[in-house]
């Protein structure tokens, strides 16, 4: 398969190869806005930010292989704009995880302490800053590591540390190891 | 369970769309294709420029949801309006109300017999806009603090539109706190010293900022019908899939356009009349002040955004003076209440000799140095 840049510098010359960036990523960046703001603004953001991407190409760092970061920091941008859209969806979820459909199973009480900590959390996510939260979305719903994060934010990578421990901090868990979830050990020891 | 994990199961139910949900994204990105290999770029697409463009001219007409219409029928819609005029989205859907149709008549009215002074070679249309918007954050485990930030900016508009245009974008000012004790918390991150800080001076030929066609960004006046009817059906053809609904777009379009300050009395007319076409319009505030300036507000209820967006217009002589969007519920664990101002932009216009000197068209960093014999840059820092 060809490299994002490759799609990228060719789309200079025939502007439909850039259609091969929306079929490898439009599916999980949609999904990834559906999850933060809801599945309606989902359709705008993701058409926007493949417009705005195209638009945008000759920008694009053909040294880096990689588009994805790129594409999720244009739909980071798009989704400031619609607080109240994201503000809901996070809402909706305290709502939801307050609301748990009890039954006679013995394990009612671990369910719903699990819908107590569900709706903590999600109160916590859409209470912090929203340069944190991007930084710990990217990471745990997008599968980014902290240099992509830094990619995705055009932000020096201590940033994206300082952001994710503040993060980490709201959401008084323990630290999120890198070299665990994404198994890439040198993000950890950078010191940027 | 850990949080992180935990953290990873929320919302974990959403799935990837469907390729079927997807085609309408992917139709407008190949027209964009097509556009681009016809070297015809619409003023719909203006504002797919640089997301870091932050002014409001740039932004606003892609900042809403698309809603209102089914994807499908949209573009359905299409091809009933590529086919003809005749059979437009403007028009036949009933109009703005009588009250608010009679007030931008009036203003039409006003416009067309407006004359703009006209400029003489070297001199620049200065056309200061100012857009104040809501913000907020949190430290630590603190309160979510809400205030108010402006972001102003100069562009000064040659005489010559082909010669270089020039732009300042002013770092953002703190405006007021809504928090109460959160006056410390804004001044940390937007200080009121304003030693050292930058603004933003971008050059270009013709406007073209940020590598866009001039076309582009500002939009291409000629191309735009004075026919009321049909220039509204040339704006919902250029808007069509952007924005919460196609009539609130529309209004958006107008006002980008008009904000402008430099499109034509015919044009100007031609667009106000187009506004009493829209579905939806009304009368929001008929004694509406904005920056020190009265005029009416006239706009539309955007239920999805949960926002009334107005334009405010001087009746009197057609002038824009500026737009707002007013929040129709409170903005849950906010100090935001129904009816708080969540944003407003106003623009003023003037002849001016000189413009700044200095700038690229990606923008350099810059402190003004305002004094006339000095006019630009005194430093500049990096990007």
């Amino acid at each position: 398969m060809n490299k994002d840049s490759g799609v990228i510098e060719r789309s200079l010359r025939e502007p439909a190869a850039f259609g091969e960036l929306f079929h490898r990523y439009a599916a999980p960046l949609h999904r990834y806005v559906a999850r933060r703001a809801g599945d309606s603004l989902a359709d705008d953001v993701t058409s926007e930010t493949f417009l705005i991407a195209f638009e945008r190409r000759t920008a694009f760092d053909l040294g880096r292989d990689d588009a994805r970061p790129w594409l999720f920091g244009i739909a980071t941008n798009l989704i400031h704009r619609h607080r109240i859209a994201e503000a809901r969806t996070l809402k909706s979820l305290e709502r939801a995880a307050a609301e748990p459909e009890y039954d006679n199973s013995p394990s009612v009480d671990e369910f719903v302490d699990a819908q107590r900590e569900v709706k903590r959390m999600a109160r916590r996510l859409r209470r912090m800053p929203s340069a944190d939260r991007d930084c710990l979305l990217l990471f745990a719903w997008g599968d980014f590591t902290y240099e992509q994060i830094a990619q995705s934010l055009d932000i020096p990578i201590g940033t994206v540390r300082s952001r994710m421990n503040r993060a980490r901090r709201i959401l008084r868990t323990e630290p999120l190891s890198e070299e665990v979830h994404h198994g890439q050990t040198h993000f950890a020891s950078d010191s940027a | 369970m850990d949080k992180l994990t935990l953290l990873r199961t929320l919302r974990n139910d959403v799935a990837e769309p469907s390729s079927e949900k997807l085609a309408p994204s992917l139709d407008k990105l190949e027209r964009a294709f097509q556009s681009t290999n016809s070297q015809k770029r619409s003023p719909g697409s203006a504002n797919l420029a640089d997301p870091s463009l932050q002014s409001r001219t740039l932004t606003a007409r892609r900042r809403f949801a698309f809603a209102g219409f089914s994807a499908a029928g949209a573009f359905t819609l299409v091809g009933v309006l590529v086919a003809s005029n005749l059979l437009g989205l403007g028009g036949w859907r009933g109009g703005a109300d009588p009250a608010a149709a009679a007030v931008l008549e009036r203003a039409a009215t006003a416009a067309l017999t407006f004359e703009d002074v006209p400029l003489s070679t070297g001199q620049y249309l200065r056309v200061s806009s100012q857009n104040v918007h809501i913000t907020d954050g949190q430290e630590n485990n603190g309160p979510i603090i809400t205030y108010r930030i402006n972001d102003s900016s100069q562009l000064y508009i040659p005489a010559d539109r082909s010669d270089d245009w020039v732009w300042v974008r002013e770092p953002s000012q703190v405006v007021d706190v809504l928090t109460p004790g959160g006056e410390a918390f804004a001044e940390r991150h937007h200080p009121s010293n304003t030693e050292g800080r930058m603004s933003q001076l971008l050059r270009a030929p013709a406007g073209a900022f940020y590598g866009n066609s001039a076309d582009s960004t500002w939009g291409s006046f000629d191309d735009m019908p004075r026919d009321p009817y049909l220039l509204l059906n040339y704006i919902y053809l250029r808007t069509l899939g952007a924005g919460p609904s196609p009539d609130g777009e529309a209004l958006v379009f107008i006002a980008d356009t008009l904000r402008q300050g430099t499109a034509p009395p015919d044009l100007r007319a031609a667009l106000l009349r187009a506004a009493t076409m829209i579905p939806g319009v009304t009368i929001t505030d008929d004694q509406a002040t904005l920056n020190g300036s009265t005029g009416t507000a006239i706009g539309r209820v955007e239920s999805k955004q949960s926002l009334r967006v107005e334009i405010i217009i001087d009746p009197s002589s057609g002038r824009l003076i500026g737009e707002r969007e007013v929040a129709v519920v409170a903005i849950p664990e906010s100090d935001v209440v129904a009816g708080d101002i969540l944003s407003w932009s106003s623009v003023e216009t003037a002849i001016v000799n000189v413009a700044p000197a200095g700038g690229t068209p990606d923008g350099v960093s810059c402190e003004l140095d305002l004094r006339p014999d000095a006019f630009g840059c005194v430093t500049t820092g990096n990007n």
